[in-house]
């Protein structure tokens, strides 16, 4: 049965079965469990290569990382935390992955091969200069998360070093540096309500290894299959849903969705934060009966803040409408 | 709680008396995770579950690294000591880390006393492979230098400087002489004996050491006052406990009948953290919980702390 298409069967699905509003809480749990949807399931590995358009995708990252290479920000001092983050998730790319990723491990010489992306690369732990470029630059060119990395500082945790080329309409140059705290500052309700001073202790408390997992949806900034909001390339995208909605294309309209994942790195202690971006047009979750209906009762019932902040304040009712219209009706 | 997994033992060398050192390798097939200078492995010693600071630099180890002083007759210290040999396999949790060096210190000084050198060690060594500068004071009875040739050694790498003591007296005055002569951005650490640390905190108090700069790993809590009985209430359970004069809330659950995870049963390894659902007041008496999260009153650590009316979520 392919009932469903490649994409919504691995879509990580960003509410719980029956639940019909939806608030910002602090929504983590432990990794790599495999969790079942409507459509299929996810979440069995810490990185998703996604289907067959892991290629495709990285092909896009790789495009972004090229012509924009201000999306990598790297402070002082954040050296070794790089190094950590790209030996952590080789290794469990080669667990997860034993078919295609392979990593030969002798002292502090590796050897990285991915067969789906052609990579095969000698390097030694800790030299810049055995690795064709830094060693996150060569992380983020096999997986398709963004990656942030989080320092603890006197009680605090500061986005020290990054690279992002799929930001949800924020960019990293204008993060690196900042707290928790200043970063989460336009999300309405977060900090006021104390969920990013706990959000913050949770992650302090992640033992060395230790990996957790949460999802955070919103509707897309942009209408086709990219995936670089970045506030970078504002001009390339902001007419896209004002065109949408000047042509009421709901269809077109995009679920976006992360899948973020925190690991606390074992030998520098810094936190990683990794994001995988999923989109789905509303077209395609309007074939779902259990998604459909779920998602027009959470639109519906949402405050006025958060439908703005997630990107619908403006047509709520409009796509709410849309989704409760039977799919073969439209023609 | 940490994943447990087993470890081979291929030397157990002894350093001075009473003190080994246990060198533990991953079972075939498996890596080893790094860790961050000044965490410890917990190992199942027997009955028991103890804390050893890993000594190594914890880039990328092909090995771990822990030295055992034998305390008594029968803890886990002196069944670690009877039991291990080359070729033994013993179980362990971790790394654990709870004494990490702040990332961005521009220079680290470094206390150790007696088997305090532990983790100080593994500090010093760390340092000294990523090229940063520390000075070290290593306080110790003369027939118990455990891991002195060794911090020599690290010592006379560029920007290290060692102090050696060898009485309580010549420790204090050696804190008040480098204490208030270190490079602004510095941070300190200090592992040992009780009365150190509080020499320790007295001595950068008055040098003028702000208290988030001074770092403290404890392996031996004070004697606490016994406190008053109260009421102890498990959510979800129908019947209220009573918390006896000098018994704990983590006796007190146990012997009811719950589990609750621990290990060090003295505020120190933050094992027993519980929830608090409401609480007539609360008095903490760990060392593990910040001031804001002691404030706060959303947790307690069950093995010392103790309140009234207490409510707890399991």
């Amino acid at each position: 049965m392919t009932k469903f298409s490649e994409r919504a069967q691995g879509f990580p699905w960003p509410f719980a079965e029956g639940e019909t509003d939806f608030r910002y809480s602090v929504n983590v749990e432990p990794a790599r469990v495999r969790r079942t949807t409507a459509t299929g399931g996810w979440g069995e590995h810490l990185v998703d290569l996604g289907g067959s358009d892991y290629t495709q995708l990285m092909q896009q990252r790789r495009e972004v990382i090229a012509a924009h290479p201000e999306r990598r920000r790297v402070l002082p001092g954040m050296e070794m935390a790089c190094w950590d983050l790209l030996l952590y998730y080789l290794r469990d790319m080669a667990a997860a992955y034993p078919e295609s990723m392979h990593l030969g491990e002798e002292g502090k010489n590796f050897h990285w091969r991915n067969d789906l992306l052609g990579t095969d690369q000698a390097f030694t732990f800790g030299q810049e200069e055995s690795l064709p470029t830094d060693p996150l630059t060569f992380l983020a060119s096999e997986i398709p998360d963004d990656l942030v990395l989080l320092t603890e500082r006197d009680g605090e945790l500061f986005f020290d070093a990054g690279l992002v080329t799929f930001a949800a309409s924020w960019s990293v140059s204008f993060n690196v540096g900042m707290s928790m705290t200043e970063i989460h500052g336009p999300v309405p309700r977060m900090t006021a309500e104390g969920m990013t001073r706990r959000a913050e202790i949770f992650m302090r408390q992640l033992q060395p290894g230790q990996a957790y997992r949460r999802l955070n949806w919103s509707t897309s900034k942009h209408r086709g299959e990219r995936l670089d909001t970045s506030l970078e390339t504002y001009r390339e995208w902001e007419s896209e849903i004002p065109q949408l909605v000047e042509e009421e294309d709901w269809g077109s309209l995009q679920l976006r969705n992360e899948l973020q994942h925190f690991v606390r790195l074992p030998m520098t202690g810094t936190v990683a934060f990794a994001i995988r971006t999923y989109i789905l047009p509303l077209a395609e979750i309007r074939e779902i009966p259990e998604w459909r209906d779920q998602l027009a009762s959470i639109l519906r019932e949402l405050p006025e803040d958060l439908a703005t902040y997630k990107g619908f304040g403006d047509f709520r009712e409009e796509i709410v409408d849309y989704l409760a219209q039977p799919a073969d009706s439209m023609g | 709680m940490t994943d447990q997994r087993r470890l081979r033992v291929t030397e157990v060398r002894s350093l001075c008396p009473e003190i080994r050192q246990i060198t533990l390798e991953p079972l075939e097939g498996t890596a080893l995770m790094g860790f961050q200078p000044g965490s410890h492995l917990i190992l199942h010693a027997g009955e028991h579950r103890n804390a050893y600071s890993l000594t190594g630099d914890g880039i990328m180890p092909s090995r771990y690294t822990v030295s055992v002083l034998k305390r008594n007759d029968d803890g886990g210290s002196a069944w670690l000591h009877q039991h291990l040999a080359p070729g033994s396999e013993i179980t362990a949790e971790g790394p654990v880390s709870m004494f990490a060096p702040v990332h961005n210190q521009q220079h680290a000084l470094l206390v150790a006393g007696g088997i305090g050198i532990t983790p100080v060690l593994s500090h010093a060594s760390a340092l000294a492979a990523l090229q940063k500068s520390a000075e070290v004071i290593y306080a110790y009875k003369p027939h118990r230098a455990a891991h002195v040739d060794q911090l020599r050694e690290i010592c006379h790498s560029a920007g290290f400087r060692l102090t050696e003591v060898t009485s309580a007296g010549n420790c204090r005055k050696a804190l008040r002489d480098r204490m208030s002569d270190q490079p602004v951005g510095s941070h300190a650490y200090v592992c040992g004996p009780m009365s150190m640390l509080e020499s320790f905190l007295e001595i950068g108090a008055a040098a003028g050491w702000p208290e988030y700069r001074l770092h403290l790993e404890r392996f031996e809590a004070p004697e606490l006052d016994p406190g008053e009985e109260f009421a102890l209430r498990v959510s979800g359970s129908p019947e209220d406990l009573r918390v006896p004069v000098g018994v704990s809330i983590l006796e007190t659950l146990e012997s009811a009948g719950y589990s609750v995870p621990n290990m060090c049963r003295q505020g120190v390894c933050g094992q027993c953290q519980i929830s608090v659902r409401s609480a007539g007041s609360l008095e903490h008496r760990d060392y593990v919980l910040t001031e804001e999260e002691k404030a706060a009153g959303g947790s307690l650590m069950v093995c010392v702390s103790r309140g009234t009316d207490v409510e707890v979520a399991l």
